[in-house]
């Protein structure tokens, strides 16, 4: 029977093409726009580490207190650290694995001297951060503990780095030049892109744009007073780099691995153990204020999805909708146009649930066509995003297999939805009605 | 085989309550070919429609082939519907978008019938009434006549027990109305149980008998039908 | 105009009205909010940083290992930059008007104040920044060359004195007497009197959430010294392009060990900034006119149903005597009925969608204006919309009403 509808659906298409053009347009702009804004709202708001979003966590201390606070968030703590208490956090040493990490700016000069000197971004961390975040490496590994401990002149580069600075090749153990510095290359990362980039969203460029070029051990970092490149705020005007350092200014930022519910439990302990202390010292004056917040909590706090994102999601899918009653209302127009063979249907023997069969799948075809339609117009709609917004939303603007079941899907369901009621109105149609519209 | 006691439908709006048929009762017989007669406004065509069961009655029994029809749900009277009846409407009511083969096949996919007894079925009936030449054809493409005998094709192919025929020839000329009613009267001939409503007297002396309908009740005709004729308006 | 008819007409095509009525509701509220966040963002890229735009760029400058004689080699970047022909003037600061990064600071008019009364951005500049950036001195004095010192990213010493911009001033001193009164900002006890207001210099950042203090800035009088630092260059009129070029290679003719990161004009920074703020306009406007398009086509469907429904109806009218303008007429008002509903509809949800906005979003409330354009727009548009099937219902012949079905 479902093939038998089928047929009687496109017979009933093709009868009137300009009506059927006209729906499927209307659904298939709908279905364009709302899977456009969904594309880039599902990359922005996906779990970028999805295996492990639950183990990893941010922490966050107060080391200012209640009546200095630097930009209001939903309970007073900001999202970075001071070196104080990245140091005495690390030092503490309460996780399974953890890191305080920083960016910073350095000019690499390559060797090869026709190449003038770049600017790359380096990121100061712990060894600790390659297993932390599950960072797949193409040749070598990250720098060891001891590394860490002895302040080495050791960095992993990334493989764009790498085809830029050796053309690709395995460059463990070659050294690159670092504002006038050599540094070892102990490893090369594979290609590696999480979005967003959980651990570094202070700004909205290193969110979803390009990444970090190497890394190098935080101890060396803070030797070299290398200053920070992702913001720092402060409550005093610090002097020099030994005053950054033993200010209250916040710089780092400070992630945590605990494998299991017991272990958090355990460092949230810890970790209000710590501030208690700086409150026992003097140092802070006010009681223990912490938080640790996994990777889907930190995203939802920073507010990573952003607010022009969420109302081009909300006025797309307002479209849809106008989009779907306008269906609604043309599909209500053709079944009680055809209420005749409605009746006669009904006078040969046809149920009503027969005639809720073959105007539920005349929509579901409608809803197919559409969605098709749609689906080239979200290509279409993704290239204009790119065209028209800054680099680094681009990587937000790709479609993959899931997103084009769900534009399929959610043009069938919508519009078999917004057929719901004309159909309704078809099984009211009585057999006997066939006699009397004479 | 068809059988209505004391049957009542009442159409009621929001003042008054209209009788189409008061105590009404008719019983046809297996093999018969009964005309249904009345002038317009009489009731004769609710007869038809609950006859047929497409609407429900008020007060009274129906019993259409052995079985009580009152009181049962939409998706039986879909069903006897399909399975007992066949209907010839004045209109034809072919359905537009569908050829002569596809037109027969209607009722048949509603059956459930696989599609080897179906293309039997509709074979058949199209050489009934001698239209197997035609069987791609559009309704549009064919004339009054034709679309008629199409629309009894339909009817046949699912084997009713009882052909309801509504003025079968009125949207038709003198020359096709004749072939309609020849091919009406073969069907008869050949055993089919027919009711036929009409208000033209000349077509209701070809059935068997005539049961006259006046004011929504049969009424006895004392007199023969040929006086009947000048009594009533040629419409 | 008999509305009774019109009125049971609707009653009869219930749904079929609602569903027009919700979609010029939706569109409504869509529109409304819609033109007002294009406008706003259209407004926040045009908003003016005060400078002579035209004839800037900036370059982002940063050496290569840490040098101990950065001071010699940013004064001698400058002297060389002011001394080519297609320069008029450059300074070296941390960071300038649409750079998207810089400094924010707190700033208090009372020693040792806990809270802070504004915000404000802080530039750095010597003296003759104000010249190369062509911004308008309003009240006191410029900076002199003696009042400027030299200072890296931290140890500021305490500034003889600073320039605040017009907007800032009123802020902090709304009796107007900002002119020689102390401002507090890096040293919570020891102040920096002001010396000079200026119209108007903007604040680096150019997202919705700087906003707030675009207006407010600070100028500290410091040559500006750091291993990481940016030159702002004033060209000659019409040398902008030949300026930029011949600075990037007189820079690494002087020497080579540095990375010129950026160097862009102010015009490209502006258009750069602004970019995604644009793009938003444009897209909300795409989707506006299909919008609109949809539910144009939605209304000429389901009133071109109504008049095929009521085709002997309507021969039956003019067979009694309606001229042709009359049917017209009959379904225009039909269609303004339901637009007019739609049209009330819509603004509440506008108004509570933008309400919502506000809430959820950094937004600002609607403005009546809009809600009003939103609702002309939509009632010309379902009138339009309705034209050409009330066209098509006026040709029905008289002669319809004789035939009987």
């Amino acid at each position: 029977m479902f093939a038998y509808y089928l047929g009687l659906a496109l017979r009933s298409l093709k009868r009137n093409v300009m009506l059927t053009v006209l729906m499927i347009a209307a659904i298939g702009v709908g279905i364009g726009a709302s899977m456009t804004t969904l594309t880039v709202f599902r990359a922005m708001d996906g779990d970028p580490i999805p295996q492990k979003s639950a183990r990893l966590f941010a922490v966050q201390i107060d080391n200012w207190g209640p009546e200095n606070r630097s930009h209001p968030s939903s309970d007073g703590l900001d999202s970075m650290l001071s070196y104080t208490d990245g140091l005495g956090l690390m030092n503490a040493h309460a996780a399974h694995r953890q890191t305080a990490m920083y960016t910073t700016a350095m000019a690499l000069t390559p060797s090869a001297s026709q190449l003038k000197p770049f600017m790359v971004v380096a990121r100061a961390s712990y060894a600790d951060f390659f297993p932390m975040f599950d960072v797949p490496f193409r040749f070598g590994s990250q720098w060891s503990a001891a590394d860490d401990a002895a302040h080495a002149d050791v960095v992993v580069i990334t493989r764009e780095l790498n085809d830029k600075v050796f053309g690709g090749t395995d460059s463990v153990g070659k050294t690159v030049n670092l504002d006038d510095h050599e540094y070892r290359v102990a490893g090369v990362l594979d290609a590696w892109s999480p979005l967003p980039r959980f651990y570094d969203v202070h700004s909205s460029d290193k969110r979803f744009g390009k990444g970090d070029d190497l890394y190098l051990p935080f101890t060396r970092a803070i030797d070299g007073a290398m200053t920070t490149a992702g913001g720092m705020s402060c409550k005093d005007e610090p002097s020099g780099w030994e005053g950054i350092l033993h200010s209250e200014c916040i710089w780092l930022q400070f992630w945590v691995e605990l494998p299991d519910a017991a272990a958090v439990v355990r460092y949230r302990g810890a970790l209000n153990n710590y501030a208690a202390d700086q409150q026992r010292s003097g140092r802070f004056h006010w009681p223990p204020h912490t938080q640790l917040r996994d990777v889907r909590q930190w995203l939802i706090y920073q507010h990573v999805v952003s607010d022009e994102v969420h109302i081009l999601v909300l006025v797309s899918f307002s479209f849809l909708f106008v989009c779907l009653l306008n269906a609604m209302g043309l599909m209500l127009a053709k079944i009680v146009g055809r209420a005749g063979e409605i009746g006669v249907r009904r006078a040969l023997g046809a149920a009503r649930g027969a005639i809720v069969a073959q105007w539920l799948i005349e929509a579901g075809v409608i809803g197919f066509a559409g969605g098709l339609a749609g689906l080239a117009l979200t290509v279409l709609g993704l290239l204009g995003l790119r065209s028209l917004l800054s680099e680094s939303m681009i990587e937000l603007t790709r479609i993959d297999v899931a997103d084009v079941g769900i534009a399929i899907l959610l043009a069938v369901a919508a519009t078999v939805l917004a057929g719901l009621y004309p159909t309704w109105r078809a099984t009211q149609v009585q057999p006997a009605w066939a006699l009397k519209s004479q | 085989m068809l059988k209505m006691t004391n049957l009542s439908k009442a159409y009621r709006t929001e003042v008054v309550e209209t009788y189409a048929l008061r105590d009404f009762s008719i019983h046809v017989r297996e093999g018969e070919f009964v005309a249904v007669t009345g002038p317009s406004g009489s009731g004769k065509t609710t007869f038809l429609t609950i006859a047929g069961l497409l609407e429900e009655f008020t007060g009274g029994e129906y019993q259409l082939d052995g079985a009580n029809v009152r009181g049962l749900r939409d998706n039986q009277r879909s069903r006897l519907r399909n399975e007992k009846i066949g209907f010839i409407f004045q209109a034809f009511n072919l359905i537009p978008d569908l050829n002569v083969q596809d037109n027969i096949d209607v009722p048949l996919r509603y059956r459930g019938l696989n599609g080897a007894e179906r293309r039997r079925r509709i074979q058949e009936s199209l050489e009934r009434v001698g239209l197997s030449a035609r069987s791609r054809h559009y309704p549009a493409e064919l004339s009054g006549g034709q679309q008629q005998r199409v629309a009894i094709a339909r009817a046949l192919a699912g084997s009713p027990r009882v052909l309801l025929a509504d003025e079968p020839t009125g949207n038709l000329d003198t020359h096709m109305a004749r072939g309609v009613m020849e091919l009406i009267e073969e069907l008869h001939r050949d055993g089919a149980t027919i009711v036929m409503v009409t208000h033209d007297p000349e077509l209701a002396v070809r059935a068997q008998r005539e049961v006259h309908v006046v004011d929504g009740q049969v009424v006895d005709l004392m007199v023969p039908p040929r006086a009947v004729v000048g009594a009533h308006a040629r419409v | 105009m008999q509305l009774h008819p019109i009125l049971s007409a609707m009653r009869r095509n219930k749904v079929g009205a609602i569903v027009i009525c919700l979609q010029m509701a939706i569109t409504l509220a869509i529109l409304c909010n819609a033109l007002f966040i294009i406008d706003q963002r259209l407004a926040m890229s045009r908003r003016p940083t005060g400078t002579d735009e035209v004839a800037l760029f900036a370059i982002d400058n940063e050496w290569v290992g840490t040098p101990d004689d950065l001071s010699a080699r940013t004064r001698t970047d400058i002297a060389a930059l002011r001394t080519l022909p297609d320069v008029e003037n450059a300074y070296s600061t941390a960071s300038y008007p649409l750079a998207n990064g810089g400094w924010m600071q707190g700033i208090s008019i009372k020693p040792n104040q806990n809270d802070d009364t504004a915000t404000a951005s802080t530039y750095f500049g010597d003296e003759q920044m104000l010249r190369t950036l062509g911004l308008k001195l309003v009240a006191g004095r410029d900076f002199t060359s003696a009042d400027i010192g030299e200072r890296g990213a931290t140890d500021g010493p305490l500034s003889p004195g600073v320039i605040v911009t017009r907007a800032l001033a009123a802020k902090l001193f709304p009796d107007g007497s900002a002119l020689s009164r102390s401002i507090y900002i890096e040293y919570p006890d020891r102040g920096m009197p002001i010396v000079g207001i200026v119209d108007r210099l903007a604040a680096p950042w150019m997202t919705t959430n700087a906003a707030a203090y675009y207006d407010y800035s600070v100028i500290e009088p410091f040559r500006f010294v750091n291993k990481s630092s940016s030159y702002v260059v004033r060209a000659r009129p019409n040398r902008l392009a030949a300026a930029m070029r011949a600075a990037q290679a007189k820079l690494f003719e002087l020497n080579g060990a540095r990375v010129l990161r950026k160097v862009r004009s102010f015009a490209e920074l502006r258009t750069r900034g602004y970019r995604d703020d644009r793009g938003l306009a444009i897209i909300l406007s795409v989707v506006c006119a299909a919008l609109v398009a949809v539910t144009a086509f939605g209304i000429v469907g389901l009133t071109s149903y109504w008049v095929a429904q009521r085709r002997r109806q309507i021969g039956i009218r003019r067979a009694l005597g309606a001229t042709r303008g009359a049917i017209v007429r009959h379904f225009q008002t039909e269609n303004l009925l339901i637009a007019a509903t739609g049209a009330l509809l819509g603004i509440a949800l506008a108004m509570a969608a933008n309400l919502w906005m506000v809430s959820s979003f950094e937004m600002a409330r609607l403005h009546t204006v809009y809600a009003v354009i939103g609702a002309v727009i939509v009632l010309l548009l379902g009138q339009l919309a309705a034209l050409w099937p009330a066209l098509r219902a006026a040709s029905i012949p008289p002669a319809l009403a004789t035939r009987s079905a």
